[in-house]
């Protein structure tokens, strides 16, 4: 076992109109396809997490719970939570949030009408006249 | 089990209808807003929930025993402007409450006064508003009671007191056990703290919302609120 300390969030404020779960699933995922947080890590513990951004530490087990039904975490008993320990973890945080940037990407698309293929292509003209400029 | 349970509860005083059929359950576990502008009989309401005030009509539960004097044990409340000996020190004060009630739990008040920074020495008529607060709040929770009422913990107290007692409730959450009811008119930074809300108006139940079901319907407490008293 390595003798890293436990991972930390980032004491930023949340969306008051997101639920909190998933801010907290998606800061401890990108903090993994960063490399901020590597395979084996600890992650500190959902009472500390909780009173980091004062909510109630329910809300983290169901972040904690959820991220290990991923296989991004795992709990062992009166140790704590760990990343687990698996090389293409790196990959797979990457893929998830890919997955999650692109159904933002087909919502957005959606409420403008159109496809996200036509969105890419406005802003590549976009950037290319601005370069112009 | 439920930990408060308030059923079809009225509350009159002569022909003044304060509270009219007031219905709503908070868990163990849970920290609940009961919000509502001043003077809707929020605080009324929680002296019928702490047991010292009997409904006109209706009934409430705690941990299923009906609210009265055998739950008073087991009960902390925050009082609105409540007020504390001013020809004590906090220490004088901390050593009398901790005979008058006896749920107190000594290592949990040296862990608050520590926490909440509490000048022992300090005589509570010099202590400022948010120094009040936060012996107050050190006077509920050093108990073990399940349930914990505060009534406007966070009125005129500066923005680092407010975030101190929010992460003082958050940690004395952790077993699990205990449930906070938090009245409140003023909801600003504080809105995390809540997992469920009662919102309250002209002495009736207007909604009651679990937060996260809030926000992932795209809703923040404080647009919530604004829908509701609309």
């Amino acid at each position: 076992m390595t003798l890293m300390e436990p991972w930390r969030p980032p004491a930023i404020s949340l969306d008051t109109n997101r639920s909190f779960f998933e801010q907290f699933a998606d800061m401890i995922r990108s903090a993994i396809a960063k490399g901020e947080l590597q395979a084996g890590q600890r992650i500190i513990a959902v009472r500390e997490f909780a009173s980091i951004f004062r909510v109630n530490p329910n809300t983290v087990m169901r972040t904690y719970a959820d991220l290990e039904r991923e296989g991004f975490l795992q709990t062992f008993r009166g140790q704590g939570t760990f990343v687990t320990k698996d090389p293409s973890i790196l990959e797979k945080s990457k893929k998830v949030l890919a997955r999650l940037a692109y159904e933002k990407w087909e919502e957005t698309a959606k409420s403008l009408g159109m496809t996200i293929e036509q969105i890419i292509e406005i802003a590549r003209k976009e950037n290319e006249e601005g370069e112009k400029l | 089990m439920i930990a408060i349970q308030c059923e079809h509860v009225d509350f009159h005083v002569r022909k003044k209808q304060i509270l009219h059929d007031v219905t709503f359950s908070i868990y163990p576990g849970e920290i609940a807003g009961l919000l509502g502008p001043n003077g809707v009989g929020k605080s009324s309401l929680l002296r019928i929930l702490s047991g010292v005030m009997p409904p006109s009509q209706g009934c409430v539960k705690l941990f299923g025993q009906t609210a009265g004097v055998s739950t008073l044990g087991d009960t902390a409340v925050l009082a609105d402007r409540g007020k504390l000996p001013a020809w004590l020190t906090c220490d004088q004060w901390i050593q009398f409450a901790r005979k008058i009630f006896p749920d107190w739990d000594d290592d949990r008040a040296a862990h608050l006064i520590e926490e909440l920074e509490i000048k022992k020495e300090a005589k509570l008529s010099s202590l400022s508003r948010g120094e009040e607060a936060r012996m107050q709040l050190l006077t509920c929770m050093a108990r073990r009671s399940r349930i914990v009422l505060l009534d406007e913990p966070f009125t005129g107290v500066d923005l680092l007191t407010r975030e101190r007692i929010a992460t003082t409730v958050v940690k004395s959450l952790a077993d699990g056990e205990r449930a906070f009811l938090i009245a409140t008119h003023d909801i600003r930074e504080m809105e995390s703290l809540f997992d469920r809300i009662v919102f309250l108006q002209d002495g009736k139940v207007r909604a009651v919302d679990a937060v996260e079901d809030l926000r992932e319907r795209g809703y923040s407490v404080e647009s919530r609120y604004r829908e509701v008293f609309a």
